[in-house]
């Protein structure tokens, strides 16, 4: 293990140590003690240079019970679930799974995400999905920008208006709907929001 | 024949070019396909990012609609039949309570291996009449039909092969080539458009150098990334089609230019000059 962690031991106590490890292995089902570090998760991974904490090291990091560091981490919003690393192991460790599941862990934490525009854009998502069953770009785009503090950093970075204007090429092709369509099975989704997720996202 | 269709969100906003492809081909292969008639959002990547039983849950709705009706679901879109068949997967093994009354036993099909079945094959080389000889093009799948294969049953997940063949039916010079499923990036790109980037561009030249002019892809997303990283693209551009559009281009040649106008990069100027429009 290189970098920061070199002289940091395994935690031994509460949700730390193999408590963490069991509680990952029996939420996931997946087999993380069979990890070896072979490096061919991360050999694999096409945004594993984006990374802070590299998959093969996201599943030794759970071995030695660094929670916080994972929830933490650019890792778990980063990681594009192409699956990639659960297809090339040779121990058949869902990388790609149980770094969803730490994501989300994350989500139902109190912890900042590192990468926060992507965090807030998949609770955007959700909730659109709640709205109408369905899920229009151009809602859900809108309903991302006028999310707290994004419109203000897309400004700043002059990302607001290449986005305007390619939302516009993409409406002159034909290609946006400004109208949402609604699934007929509404209710039915509301309900199952409401008993899941207690009705909020 | 009749089967079940569920076409995904983006068939109605960003990909409804490829609908209408669809619809299309479907008429003239003698299929009819049955939409759904309330299907929902399978939750996409928000849902299993945020919420592992919402991701299960929402597919597993259309599921129970599905079965409802009794026939084979199909649906084009790589990501729905990712999520749908996870979701299958996890009725079948008895991992969650169903709100719904799923068996899960009916078929999913992603729509490239549906029409890449031998019999479906024959049906669409003998509906061949103008073939895209000349029309050189790489596959691309992305990642969500193929992988992982415990979840999509693929197992050539490395060099996968139907797109390939549905190319190749409709007459189009298939080229080998390395990245038919390495990721594009797909929603990142919201949040960071640099990651995306990197990752389009990536796929996009690779086609080049393999000496494609044309990419053909399956995937909804994958086309709007690929479509849109060759904008400002200088030099030689590679038109992404969906490979319904080339089919139904093969089927019957010209009258489709309607579809074309959806497209970033327009493919016109290099089917004029192949005289295949």
């Amino acid at each position: 293990m290189s970098g920061t962690h070199c002289k940091k031991e395994r935690k031994l106590i509460g949700d730390r140590g193999d408590y963490f490890l069991n509680r990952i292995q029996g939420e996931t089902g997946e087999n993380i003690s069979a990890c070896y570090q072979c490096e061919r998760c991360t050999n694999a991974c096409p945004v594993a240079h984006y990374m802070d904490i590299k998959p093969h090291q996201v599943i030794r990091h759970i071995q030695m019970g660094w929670r916080e560091d994972l929830m933490a981490s650019s890792t778990i919003w980063i990681c594009l679930s192409c699956e990639m690393c659960t297809t090339y192991c040779p121990n058949e460790v869902g990388v790609a799974e149980t770094i969803n599941h730490l994501r989300n862990m994350a989500a139902h934490s109190s912890i900042t995400p590192k990468e926060k525009h992507l965090a807030v854009f998949h609770e955007t998502f959700l909730k659109e999905l709640q709205r109408f069953g369905r899920v229009n770009e151009f809602w859900l785009m809108n309903a991302f920008n006028l999310k707290p503090g994004i419109l203000k950093e897309k400004i700043a970075s002059g990302l607001l208006t290449e986005e305007i204007l390619l939302g516009l090429t993409l409406w002159k092709k034909g290609r946006l709907h400004l109208l949402p369509r609604r699934s007929k099975a509404i209710r039915e989704i509301k309900e199952v929001y409401r008993r899941q997720r207690g009705g909020i996202v | 024949m009749q089967i079940s269709f569920y076409p995904g969100c983006s068939l109605e906003g960003m990909a409804n070019d490829y609908g209408h492809s669809i619809t299309a081909v479907f008429d003239r292969l003698g299929i009819e396909a049955v939409e759904l008639e309330d299907w929902s959002c399978c939750g996409s990547t928000a849902a299993h990012s945020l919420s592992e039983m919402m991701a299960l849950i929402l597919p597993a709705r259309n599921l129970a609609a599905a079965e409802k009706v009794g026939l084979d679901l199909v649906t084009p879109c790589a990501n729905c039949f990712n999520r749908l068949s996870y979701s299958q997967k996890m009725i079948q093994k008895r991992l969650f309570d169903v709100p719904w009354e799923v068996k899960g036993d009916g078929k999913v099909h992603d729509m490239t291996r549906f029409l890449a079945q031998p019999e479906m094959i024959a049906r669409i080389g003998q509906k061949v009449a103008r073939p895209l000889k000349g029309l050189k093009v790489v596959c691309y799948y992305g990642c969500q039909t193929v992988r992982s294969p415990r979840i999509t049953g693929y197992s050539d997940f490395e060099n996968p092969q139907t797109l390939d063949m549905l190319a190749a039916a409709a007459g189009a010079e298939v080229i080998d080539w390395s990245f038919k499923s390495t990721c594009c990036g797909a929603s990142i790109g919201i949040a960071r458009k640099d990651i995306q980037e990197s990752l389009t561009r990536r796929i996009y030249q690779k086609a080049l150098q393999a000496g494609a002019e044309a990419i053909v892809v399956s995937c909804p997303l994958c086309q709007v990334n690929l479509d849109v990283i060759q904008k400002d693209a200088t030099g030689q551009r590679a038109p992404v089609f969906y490979f319904t559009e080339l089919l139904r281009l093969a089927f019957e040649g010209g009258g489709v230019r309607k579809w074309f106008r959806a497209h970033l990069t327009d493919p016109v100027p290099l089917l004029t000059e192949k005289g295949l429009l």
